[in-house]
């Protein structure tokens, strides 16, 4: 187990210690057991096994007003996890693993009041409203934790920032914004205790944003001028650029498209299904775009619908060689790559679709139902959430299964199904 | 006799001149009541009948009136919606919940299934947003009152409210008593209360909102500090919310 009083909880006592809180602090800790049936490799075979992860995770926020226009804010998170892995096999040494993480630490200075805004530190940044999938979030950590998200949403509860700077120019209907990362990079003696609080940087990242309101639109441009990529080893400099809109249809339906393209990016693709091997490939301005709306009606119901094209996905021959070549990695050749994951969870497809419904069935509790569907093989995810909240606390109990037949995305998953009982209680 | 024509022709003149027409009347009633530049700590508790449902305390500042409105509101309490921060502007909705960065937009339907939807009734700008179709003479709780029926103007055909009926005290010019609809159908009552001078304005400190079709459901919302904060036009903008870190008002 490692060190329970690590420097991410120092940092948590320090910032305890400053004058009294205009904006109340916010903590919220979450308990999640976890039982799961998956595939899990034991020696050449995969058999099907149930187990149950427990993981506790906490999170303390606060922001305050230091003087006129300047203030600080940050988030701290820790977890403790009994199966960090994800698999039965491979149980942490001291039988729960200790993660904790800075999120965001960062300090604002409103120098022009409204209008020009500086801040310094860690921060988050998501421009997409995409919630299935997120093709404006082009800096980004990804969720941290274990704990299952079983919504179907694409941004987790907890991310990491980025250590940087930013300044927004507001101006009439338009703002620009220019967020500035630099490598930050250290000893592997240091990163011993830097591990609690933060990860290393290994490129530089600099990201403009115009954000525009035309009428009842907001339109939004980005531009990331960065190297490699989040962890990449590429020094060479790469550029992506994106766009978005949000807008609303009448008075119940709102809508939103963006799209983002990458002048290149590295990809696994199918060398030889038969004997599973891979190689690696570099797609120019393959587009990642996302098309959705959401509707309500008069009585507290939701439906939301998106497509999300991928174009580093796979189709066509490409993608019949993929799903051969994910069956003989199973059946003969489990230390090959995977290939179907590459791009994080159902993401090898070039097409896929999403349908949430969510209600409110009294004054507590909501429910809510959704699918994700590769529209290639027609595989996907199934998920259903129950939500029961009161003032300080809510009970979240849900339920997510994979399925297709064993030559789709879908039915080739280890996961078989997942639930999720979390209980949250807010401070 | 020419004379006299001509005098009582200036007299009619000057009488026209300075009588107070409905929709002038209705924008003292407006006047009466109206903070330019308000920031305020509001509590919206709703109850189905006797039963308390839920209780939010909200912090935020607006500006300006009617369809031209906006408020920025931050909810402090209870726990479970603390650091989420909403945007109104007009219509238009933004809610940032407080570990996303991206605030997401909201449908005016959303927007009046919420709570939030009864800040359309505190902030309505009656002689802005609509029309005087009639006004009548009226006992309300054996008080004279004026009865204003409004249409919604043809500039503010978006306004989720297109007729009001508005119960005004003559000797105060207090609005006490409000109805909203579309037209047809009956959305939000409301009974407006707890009257004090604050900021030089004779403020309702409370408001009584029933639902049109459930009359037990109802949100008392009620002002637990009011202030007056100038702040920039872009501080209403949709990528300021991350950025901005609410305060009490002084």
């Amino acid at each position: 187990m490692k060190r329970i009083l690590c420097p991410a909880v120092l940092s948590v006592l320090a910032v305890l210690a400053l004058p009294a809180a205009v904006w109340a602090w916010d903590a919220q800790a979450l308990l999640d057991l976890v039982p799961t049936a998956a595939l899990v490799q034991q020696g050449p075979a995969w058999m099907q096994t149930e187990f149950t992860e427990v993981s506790g995770q906490a999170a303390l926020s606060h922001n305050q007003t230091l003087a006129e226009g300047l203030s600080v804010s940050g988030t701290a998170w820790g977890m403790a996890d009994t199966l960090p892995s994800g698999t039965p096999l491979a149980t942490p040494p001291g039988k729960i693993d200790i993660e904790s993480r800075i999120l965001e630490l960062k300090l604002i200075w409103e120098v022009v009041p409204g209008t020009l805004i500086w801040d310094i530190g860690k921060k988050v940044i998501h421009p997409s409203s995409g919630f299935f999938k997120t093709p404006l979030n082009v800096i980004s950590h990804g969720a941290l934790g274990d704990a299952a998200n079983l919504s179907g949403a694409a941004v987790g509860m907890w991310e990491e920032g980025w250590v940087g700077t930013d300044v927004t120019l507001l101006v009439g209907n338009l703002s620009i914004s220019n967020f500035f990362s630099p490598r930050l990079q250290w000893s592997s003696q240091t990163d011993t205790a830097l591990q609690y609080v933060s990860l290393q940087q290994n490129d530089f990242q600099n990201l403009t944003r115009m954000d525009v309101r035309i009428g009842e639109a907001d339109v939004r441009f980005l531009g990331l001028l960065s190297t490699g990529g989040p962890g990449s080893g590429d020094p060479g400099v790469h550029l992506l650029l994106g766009a978005g809109l949000d807008t609303n249809i009448g008075a119940s339906i709102t809508v939103r498209a963006e799209i983002s393209a990458a002048d290149s990016q590295s990809r696994l693709t199918v060398a030889d299904a038969q004997y599973a091997t891979a190689s690696t490939d570099t797609v120019n301005w393959a587009p990642h775009a996302l098309v959705g709306a959401t509707w309500t009606n008069a009585q507290q119901l939701s439906v939301m619908a998106e497509y999300y094209y991928n174009g580093c996905g796979f189709m066509g021959a490409d993608y019949a060689q993929l799903i051969q070549y994910s069956q003989n990695r199973r059946n003969t050749y489990p230390t090959a790559p995977d290939l179907l994951d590459q791009f994080g969870d159902f993401d090898a497809g070039r097409h896929y679709g999403f349908v949430r419904v969510s209600g409110k069935i009294d004054d507590k509790l909501t429910a809510a139902g959704w699918t994700q569907v590769n529209l290639q093989d027609l595989s996907g995810l199934t998920g259903i959430v129950l939500t029961f909240t009161y003032d300080k606390w809510s009970l979240n109990g849900s339920f997510m299964d994979a399925w297709g037949t064993a030559d789709t995305e879908g039915g080739l998953s280890p996961l078989l199904w997942k639930v999720d009982l979390e209980i949250s209680l807010f401070l | 006799m020419k004379r006299m024509i001509l005098a009582t022709l200036a007299l009619w003149i000057a009488a026209s001149a300075y009588a107070e027409s409905p929709q002038e009347l209705l924008a003292r009633i407006d006047a009466g009541r109206y903070i330019p530049d308000l920031s305020f700590v509001l509590q919206m508790t709703s109850f189905d009948g006797e039963k308390q449902l839920d209780s939010n305390t909200l912090w935020g500042f607006v500006k300006g009136l009617g369809g031209e409105n906006k408020s920025l509101i931050a909810f402090a309490e209870p726990a479970s919606v603390r650091g989420r921060k909403m945007l109104m502007d007009g219509n238009i909705v933004y809610l940032l919940f407080p570990k996303t960065t991206n605030p997401i937009r909201l449908s005016p339907l959303q927007i009046l299934m919420g709570e939030a939807s009864n800040g359309d009734v505190v902030r309505t700008g009656f002689a802005q947003d609509y029309d005087v179709v009639s006004l009548e003479d009226t006992q309300r709780s054996g008080t004279a009152c004026y009865l204003f029926s409004l249409a919604v103007k043809e500039s503010r055909r978006d306004a989720t409210y297109k007729k009001v009926q508005l119960w005004v005290q003559k000797e105060s010019l207090r609005a006490v008593y409000a109805e909203f609809s579309t037209g047809d159908r009956l959305l939000k009552q409301a009974t407006y209360s707890d009257f004090r001078n604050a900021l030089d304005r004779d403020i309702p400190f409370a408001v009584d909102i029933h639902d049109g079709e459930n009359p037990q459901k109802h949100t008392v919302m009620t002002y637990l500090k009011l202030g007056r904060k100038t702040v920039a036009d872009t501080v209403f903008r949709r990528d300021y919310l991350q950025s901005w870190t609410p305060e009490q008002p002084k």
